[in-house]
């Protein structure tokens, strides 16, 4: 095990009179950590060890076997086996013969748990060996897991080589990996990477040109400003939330016929934009049809749980279909807030995290008593509560429609019991059904009269058991809090401060696009069986300042992208490739390969053929034909015209079960469940679609004009065109490659479009023109 | 990345090494393997088993009676409120049975192609499985769970042990009939495992693999200087930055050329010999189920590890386009020669020893009937029919029981995580060490059941 310095949550018990200590035995680790001695030390190796994998079945709670391993001292103590150490002696601790499972009766330990690696069993003998010594004034390890105990500030390191409190995180760790971080990355290729970070697009060749000619030592601050407040920000960041809602323009399961729900799509873009703080943003989502003073746009935020799937197939049984709707907004509320998989505790108690059965039923609660969504509706258009959004031409006609309304009510009124009545009624029924349609998008409803929630045994809904009320999760609930009661106080509580998870989640998900991994690898994951974080104090931090600060995401992205570990070189070396080839301890940046929609917008965009609109209807851009044939209900995918063809993949129709290939093979989420993190494959398939795709060949053509109408020698030509694929003027070497191409492919003239062309369609076809350096 | 997110799996598939750079290549599995390929036949719709393998006398003795309560009670059914209303009664076997083979086993007159090669299956009359609406049922079939968004077996498969082939995917799909299977691409998805085990459908039309084509006045020699390029560029930029990730796009890049020249020549069935395609009774350019089966034995040929084939409509309600009477001969007609072709051809080539050939739908009918247009039965999820050939299956054996009425299964039953199980067994494969850790808990293609299915092991 590596040096692991120590983490206050660790430490803490979560109250506030907890800080002081805490704070204390932080100083004192960073004192620690910084004198090197042959055996181990015991707070920073042995009892960090000892509280992630003894303390939860070993500490106040749960005593097993009556022994306590939260401090030196209760090891010291033992329980009903006796000690389970002694000083000096490793071969004689009970400790040692337990995790290496060579004890006569004890089984192996940490029981049903992966066992320790043998750094860590090393660690633990050296320490016994050289005495067991650990400081008499010890505080008691938590035996709640770091997660669930809420983040407190940590204190800043002291500045090493910036003042950035990231930098100053991570070159603390660096020090202590004996590593040095990169250099800065090359301008062109850092403004490249931050546009597409911020704007999911590449820049414009003005906006790069006029970056790297301004001589003021801010241009980069300022450029991060500017690039936050562009519109484009919100799409790039919308779509990072859009994976998380499991967001799509069609109902799923096998008839998969299309909704309309786009408006909640740009309600995030907006959102973004607007940097609407998260826990309104949260609010919103999870109860905004139960907050009417918020307005419409609370109103279409509450659609995110309205992304489950719905099911028209015939022959099917409604109720198992509601319930596997409100299943999947559970689990995904656990994903996408809390970063733990409740859905485990569906069928049994969870095993390693403190979620019960009843929990999940107490959460189930909140959302079992809204409007059926559609399931086993005969029209397939039913897709149950929506919410009028009408535009003024169609608000025009409905006004107009309640008028005439009012006036056939006034009519069969006047009419009476005359024999005109009976026309009258049949005149104003028919105009009832004249209502004018208007843009629509899904809601959530709330019954008047609430359901009843069970239990189900082994979360088989034919098998009900005890009835539950709305409850959030007993351990991750203060005993103080107020009780719960509907979604808005499920919100409240999300993103209240006791609240350990979602500030942390989130910021971690943030950190992970920006880096491609996350301080916490398993995103997903922050319960016992998850991996610890790389940079528990930064993590810490991070969730602090964004909680504290207003929720707000813009002040976190530009905390992390105005940083020297987020500015440094990808370039990979060979001293991190024998130390930490993952990357782990960020000594560099990471080459990551963009994702589906941002290949797509950043052809668009080379080519000079994007439309940059933003919002509106789901678009239609070319893909190959009979890609139905493969599904149950063959459906038209009629291309859009005009300038809906080049809009930004963001728009293009998601259709479940025939995902637009070329997004799909991009590794673009499937939309049937939150998507917390992307995949980044690469396969023959990638190839195929930027090689031979008509949709991206267009661009490719299009791109091949573009280069032909520029000015200069064909080298100066060939410069510019691999500038506009990559923002970076490419050397000598690459230029002559190209050059070779052009005139092996160039059959008339300069300016003849096949040479242009071929050029323009290698340059797309890049490793670096589809990845973010 | 892909090579890192990989490698980050704990206890991952059973080489841990399974990165991009070589996330296809073949690889040793947990135990020694007894195949190497799997075909799997897959009659999307449900097909009768009482009208085609589970014989029952009585049920044709009790026609016209109503199924006793013992037999129903508890149960859910798909179209629940009006099978209830209108109590349905038994429907005696549509068809003539008769033994075949030294097997001795019952095969009706639908398939009289496959009634020559029972002494080569394992017939299993108790399949099981939990979903009775066609979807769901299709993807517990596939991926062993009715959720969208699970790996179908074809990824874990891959995923666990490559493939073969560098020259073709590793999972291929094939289609025959009206329209695709219900649910589309997700009974062939890869759920959460990477993209690259997705299953690829192989088109009847067109391109056989969406953009195998070069385009429009991108002729051969144009098309390699462009890669010549592009490897020269991608080769120069490796250097800079030194990230093994470009050497695999590189990769990428040549084994997608090679596709274009290999998937074209799978298809051309021209060096068929007429005898060939007579056994299959398939014809060289019209695509047809029967064509389908003579490409699959090509792709195992070839290496590929997992083909799936779809034949739909199968679904015999008895409503117009589905009664037992005239639409489901049809589809054994359209299926049957295949079938037993497919069996013939790989083992006279020597290759049913190392292929896994499965036939079966997601589920099978009710012995109850339905009175619709004219005669069919209700879906049926606790005994249908399913066969097992090749890779080490031994043949000429009827595996489990049902009752007198074909209701449940009474002996050896074969639940699908079962079926699953012993699938992945047969190809080096232990269901439950091949995981993969998804948003904090171990996935596996067989949850937390599944039993090797012993008689189809020996």
């Amino acid at each position: 095990m590596a040096p692991f310095s120590l983490f206050a949550g660790i430490l803490c018990d979560g109250t506030l009179s907890g800080v002081s200590r805490c704070l204390v035995s932080l100083a004192a680790s960073i004192a620690l950590t910084t004198s090197v001695s042959a055996a181990p030390d015991y707070l920073r190796d042995i009892k960090p060890l000892l509280a992630r994998q003894c303390v939860l079945c070993h500490g106040p709670t749960a005593k097993k076997g009556d022994l306590l391993l939260d401090t030196a001292r209760g090891a010291l103590a033992g329980g009903q086996h006796g000690p389970a150490i002694v000083p000096g002696k490793p071969d004689n601790s009970l400790i040692l013969k337990v995790v290496t499972g060579t004890h006569a009766e004890i089984g192996r330990m940490p029981l049903k748990r992966p066992p320790l690696d043998s750094t860590q069993v090393g660690l633990l003998r050296d320490w016994i060996a050289a005495g067991a010594q650990a400081p008499a004034d010890e505080v008691p390890s938590s035996d709640r897991h770091w997660s669930f105990v809420p983040p407190i500030p940590p204190a800043l390191p002291e500045a090493a080589t910036s003042g950035h409190p990231i930098d100053t995180f991570i070159h603390r760790r660096l020090t202590e990996e004996r590593l040095a971080p990169s250099p800065e990355a090359d301008p062109a290729v850092l403004f490249r990477r931050l546009t597409f970070d911020l704007t999911g697009l590449p820049p414009s060749p003005a906006e790069l040109d006029a970056y790297l000619a301004d001589p003021e030592h801010d241009r980069y601050e300022r450029a991060v400003d500017r690039l936050l407040a562009s519109p484009h920000h919100g799409e790039r960041w919308a779509r990072w939330w859009l994976d998380a809602a499991r967001y799509a323009d069609s109902n799923g399961y096998s008839v998969d016929g299309s909704r309309t729900v786009w408006p909640y799509r740009d309600w995030v873009v907006r959102a973004m934009n607007a940097d609407l703080p998260f826990d309104t943003f949260t609010r919103w989502q999870i109860a905004g049809d139960l907050l009417p003073g918020e307005g419409t746009d609370a109103m279409i935020a509450s659609g995110f749980h309205r992304h489950t799937q719905i099911n028209h197939e015939g022959g099917i049984d409604a109720e198992q279909f509601r319930l596997e709707s409100i299943i999947d907004r559970v689990n995904t509320t656990g994903t996408v807030w809390l970063g733990v998989s409740v859905g485990c505790a569906q069928c049994h108690d969870h095993k390693f995290d403190p979620i019960s059965q009843r929990d999940y039923y107490a959460l189930f609660a909140f959302f079992n008593s809204t409007e059926n969504d559609g399931h086993a509706a005969s029209d397939y258009n039913a897709t149950g509560p929506v919410f009028d959004l009408p535009n003024e031409t169609e608000a025009a006609a409905i006004a107009q429609w309640e008028q005439e309304l009012k006036r056939l009510e006034q009519a069969v009124a006047d009419a009476g019991t005359t024999p005109a009545a009976k026309d009258r009624q049949k005149e104003l029924a028919a105009w009832r059904k004249k209502r004018p349609t208007t843009t629509r998008t899904l809601v959530m409803r709330e019954l008047d009269k609430p359901r009843e929630t069970v239990v189900f045994v082994k979360g088989d809904f034919t098998r009900p058991g005890a009835k539950v009320t709305p409850a959030t999760p007993v351990a991750l609930t203060p005993k103080s809090a107020p009780a719960a009661r509907n979604r808005s106080d499920l919100a409240d509580w999300l993103v209240s401060r006791e609240n350990p998870l979602t500030a942390r989640v989130t910021a971690n998900r943030v950190w992970q696009v920006y880096f491609g991994r996350g301080l916490v690898e398993t995103e997903n994951d922050f319960g016992t069986m998850g991996e610890l974080p790389s940079h528990p104090e930064l993590l810490d931090w991070l969730a602090c300042d964004f909680r504290d600060n207003g929720w707000s995401l813009k002040r976190l992205h530009r905390l992390i992208v105005t940083s020297a570990t987020y500015r440094q070189a990808s370039t990979h070396r060979n001293d991190l490739a024998e130390t930490d080839a993952r990357n782990k301890w960020f000594a560099r940046q990471n080459r990551l390969r963009l994702e589906a929609e941002q290949i797509r917008d950043a052809a668009l965009s080379t080519a000079g053929l994007l439309d940059p609109r933003i919002g509106g209807p789901p678009v239609f851009p070319p893909q190959p034909g009979g890609l139905g044939a493969f599904t149950q209900n063959m459906r038209p995918w009629v291309v859009s015209k005009g300038g809906d063809r080049f809009r930004r993949a963001l728009y293009t129709h998601l259709q479940r079960s025939t995902l637009h290939p070329a997004l799909s093979v991009f590794d673009a989420p499937d939309t049937f469940t939150a998507c917390t993190r992307r995949q980044r494959s690469n396969t023959p398939l990638q190839a195929l679609t930027l090689l031979n795709d008509a949709a991206f060949h267009e661009l490719a053509a299009a791109f091949g004009k573009r280069i032909a109408h520029l000015t200069g020698t064909d080298e100066q030509r060939l410069t510019q065109a691999f500038r506009l694929a990559t923002a970076r003027v490419p050397k000598p070497s690459e230029v002559t490659s190209l050059a070779r191409l052009l005139h092996a492919e160039r059959t008339v003239g300069p300016n003849d479009s096949d040479g242009w062309t071929a050029v323009a369609r290698v340059l797309l076809n890049l490793d670096e023109s589809i990845t973010r350096e | 990345m892909a090579l890192a997110s990989l490698m980050g799996q704990r206890g991952s598939a059973a080489t841990a090494t399974a990165g991009s750079n070589d996330a296809m290549a073949p690889r040793a599995g947990h135990i020694p393997a007894k195949a190497k390929s799997i075909i799997f036949l897959f009659m999307a719709g449900g097909p009768s088993q009482l009208e085609m393998f589970d014989w029952k006398p009585k049920l044709a003795q009790l026609h016209g009676q109503p199924i006793p309560d013992s037999f129903i009670e508890g149960k859910r059914f798909a179209f629940m409120d009006s099978s209830f209303k209108n109590k349905s009664t038994l429907l005696g076997p549509k068809r003539a049975f008769r033994q075949h083979g030294q097997s001795g086993a019952w095969v009706s007159d639908l398939l009289p192609h496959t009634a020559q090669i029972v002494d080569d299956i394992a017939i299993v009359k108790s399949c099981a499985t939990n979903l009775f609406n066609h979807a769901p049922a299709k993807l517990f079939m596939n991926t062993g769970s009715g959720q969208f968004g699970r790996p179908s077996m074809g990824s874990w498969v891959t995923y666990g042990i490559g493939s073969e082939s560098q020259d073709l995917p590793g999972f291929v799909v094939l289609q025959s009939g009206p329209r695709g299977p219900r649910g589309g691409a997700v009974n062939w998805g890869s759920g959460f495992l990477p993209t690259t085990y997705q299953g690829v459908p192989l088109r009847g039309q067109g391109d056989p693999i969406l953009n195998l084509s070069n385009p429009d006045g991108i002729d051969a020699a144009r098309q390699r200087r462009a890669l010549d390029a592009l490897q020269d560029l991608n080769l120069q930029h490796q250097v800079a930055t030194k990230d093994p990730e470009i050497l695999t796009r590189i990769a990428s890049y040549e084994m997608a050329y090679r596709m274009q020249t290999s998937a074209p020549e799978l298809m051309d069935l021209s060096r068929e010999s007429d005898a060939t395609l007579r056994l299959y009774g398939a014809d060289r350019e019209k695509p047809s189920f029967a064509r389908n089966c003579l490409l699959a034995r090509r792709l195992v040929e070839r290496g590929v590890r997992f083909v799936q084939l779809y034949h739909t409509n199968w679904d015999s309600h008895g409503g117009p386009g589905e009664t037992l009477e005239d639409d489901f001969p049809k589809r054994c007609f359209e299926t049957d020669q295949g079938c037993a072709a497919l069996v013939r051809d790989l083992q006279s080539r020597g290759l049913l020893d190392s292929t896994i050939v499965v036939w079966g739908g997601e589920f099978g009918r009710t012995p109850m009937g339905e009175a619709r247009d004219k005669t069919g039965r209700n879906h049926h999820i606790d005994a249908f029919t399913m066969w097992f050939a090749g890779g080490g299956i031994p043949g000429g054996r009827v595996i489990g029981e049902t009752d007198e009425l074909g209701f449940n299964a009474v002996a050896d039953r074969a639940h699908v995580h079962d079926i699953h199980a012993t699938l992945l067994h047969l190809l080096g494969l232990e269901h439950e060490r091949l995981t993969y850790r998804f948003q904090g808990r171990d996935y596996r293609l067989t949850d937390i059941h599944g039993e090797l299915i012993k008689p189809l092991l020996a």
